[in-house]
């Protein structure tokens, strides 16, 4: 039988709802970034449009987002019991904000104080957020893929923190705190766990349960489950080697590593494709739609790599890391963030209201949480500003367009995610009254 | 005996089962019972049974299917 969810340790709708509805914001401040630096911006994956850009995207709208859901995630799918979840989130949800910003300012401004303050502030709030998870899920009695594979998501963002924080305090000081090892290395490792063992670790973790549930697709095949992540791992491990003293940053074992796991998320994409390709329901929605075109960008991500590889004139082009990190960023994640977010807000809407006692007639059913027309533009708003972004790269002179539409698209999310948790609101108030009005009339005859 | 109320939950996208099941549970009268089919086990829905004054088995079958049997304590 597939894995089950649980709603007896959900945590109050506040929780998630605070990184939810912040994350696209910066998205969107990213897309003006690019606006108003322009071209620079995509000359190379060094540019401090690029580097603020990237930080904005995968810190504060990929971060956020994901560190939401898995305090949902974690409480619903492994019963997990998280240690007072709301007080971790008004701690966490504001220090990650600031950080984020701190961090893309450090970049966009080239201030090294601004390092440091980044890396105290994200160290103070992704450690109490990394012990909590981590005690989580070592306790809980579930078993099962999905619960392993979140286990090493969450060592995926703990390795990534401290190279991070290491990277950062490396640049605040403008010297290099761990002689032997270069700065390159380093930001190659940050990059493979940021990106490989915490971000796609998270997404491979939650398919396992989300796809086959809600897409209505067959499970993933047990052999190929258990071999993704542990393969995964297991080159992030030797990727990692190259920070050992006196290595050489082109060992071909470090190529192979890189071809490895890109080889493994290519995989995962064309698993995962094949699943939907089987569903059992003909009909489509947005989500369906959003983690289809995530997976064309991921596999669309590892061919790339392997031209890159095949044809070095082409992958010796200072643009081509930017056209890798398109895809990887608002290509496969912010799609899956965005197919998610639609499902479970809605869903989180419906629960909560029939926990507090909402019926078939008094409370909207989860289709009318988030009107459908809007979620689809919005959709294809995204997937336009993505394929404008690509263009960007070819052809500098889109890049004013590209980053308009990039904020346009997080504008309208963040519409549609304000009037889900709005109606809820309202919905929740409605049920309130009417339940007082009663007592209130019982009390004043 | 009146014959069950059946929910093929198996091609459904969650939560509409639960949403189903509570819009007929609305209406089930003492004695009738609700049949729901579905392909996980409904914890969402036991908690609400459980808080609702409804009794329930559960019954996995040899395909995967697991029978749902609902009726008022």
């Amino acid at each position: 039988m597939p894995p089950t969810l649980s709603f007896e340790q959900a945590p109050p709708i506040s929780v998630p709802y605070r990184f939810f509805l912040t994350a696209p914001l910066f998205g969107a401040v990213a897309g003006l970034i690019l606006a108003v630096l322009g071209p620079e911006t995509f000359a190379s994956r060094w540019s401090r449009g690029a580097l603020a850009m990237t930080h904005l995207i995968v810190v504060d709208f990929m971060l956020q987002a994901m560190c939401g859901s898995l305090l949902q995630f974690v409480a619903v799918v492994a019963g997990a019991n998280i240690w007072r979840p709301r007080l971790v989130a008004a701690i966490v949800h504001p220090m990650i904000t600031a950080g984020a910003i701190l961090l893309a300012s450090a970049f966009l401004f080239e201030q090294p104080v601004l390092f440091l303050l980044a890396a105290c502030v994200f160290v103070a709030a992704l450690g109490p957020f990394l012990t909590v998870m981590a005690v989580a899920l070592l306790r809980t009695p579930a078993r099962g893929m999905s619960i392993h594979v979140l286990r090493l998501a969450v060592l995926g963002l703990l390795v990534t923190v401290v190279i991070g924080a290491t990277l950062a305090v490396t640049l605040g000081l403008a010297s290099n705190v761990h002689p032997g090892v270069s700065l390159l290395a380093l930001v190659n490792v940050h990059v493979a766990w940021g990106l490989g063992g915490w971000a796609l670790m998270l997404v491979i973790g939650v398919s396992y349960l989300v796809v086959p549930m809600f897409q209505l697709t067959p499970a993933y095949p047990v052999w190929f489950a258990r071999l993704l992540p542990a393969g995964l791992f297991v080159v992030l491990c030797v990727w990692t080697l190259q920070l050992g003293p006196g290595v050489d940053g082109a060992q071909a074992w470090q190529a192979g590593a890189a071809r490895a796991g890109v080889v493994l998320a290519g995989a995962y994409a064309i698993v995962t494709l094949w699943l939907q390709s089987r569903r059992r329901r003909r009909q489509t929605d947005v989500t369906f739609t959003l983690w289809r075109g995530a997976m064309l960008s991921l596999l669309a991500f590892a061919v790339s790599w392997i031209a890159f590889e095949a044809l070095p004139d082409l992958g010796g082009d200072s643009r081509a890391p930017i056209w890798l990190g398109v895809l990887a960023l608002p290509g496969l994640f912010l799609s899956v963030i965005t197919g998610m977010l639609y499902k479970i807000m809605p869903f989180l809407n419906w629960l909560h209201l029939q926990q507090q006692g909402g019926t078939g007639n008094s409370m909207p059913n989860m289709k009318q949480m988030i009107p459908e027309a809007s979620m689809r533009g919005q959709m294809l708003l995204h997937f336009t500003a993505l394929g404008l972004l690509l263009a960007a790269v070819a052809w500098p002179a889109l890049a004013l367009p590209a980053g308009l539409a990039l904020t346009a698209s997080c504008v309208w999310l963040e519409w549609n995610l304000v009037g889900a948790a709005r109606l809820y609101a309202r919905v929740r108030a409605t049920m309130r009254a009417a339940t007082a009005g009663p007592a209130a009339q019982s009390d004043h005859p | 005996m009146p014959e069950p109320r059946v929910i093929d939950g198996r091609d459904m996208e969650p939560p509409e089962p639960l949403e189903r099941a509570l819009a007929e549970l609305s209406t089930l009268a003492p004695g009738e019972e609700l049949v729901m089919l579905l392909r996980c086990e409904p914890l969402p829905l036991y908690s609400i049974l459980d808080r609702t004054g409804f009794r329930y088995e559960s019954v996995p079958g040899p395909d995967g299917t697991n029978e749902v049997r609902i009726r008022k304590a």
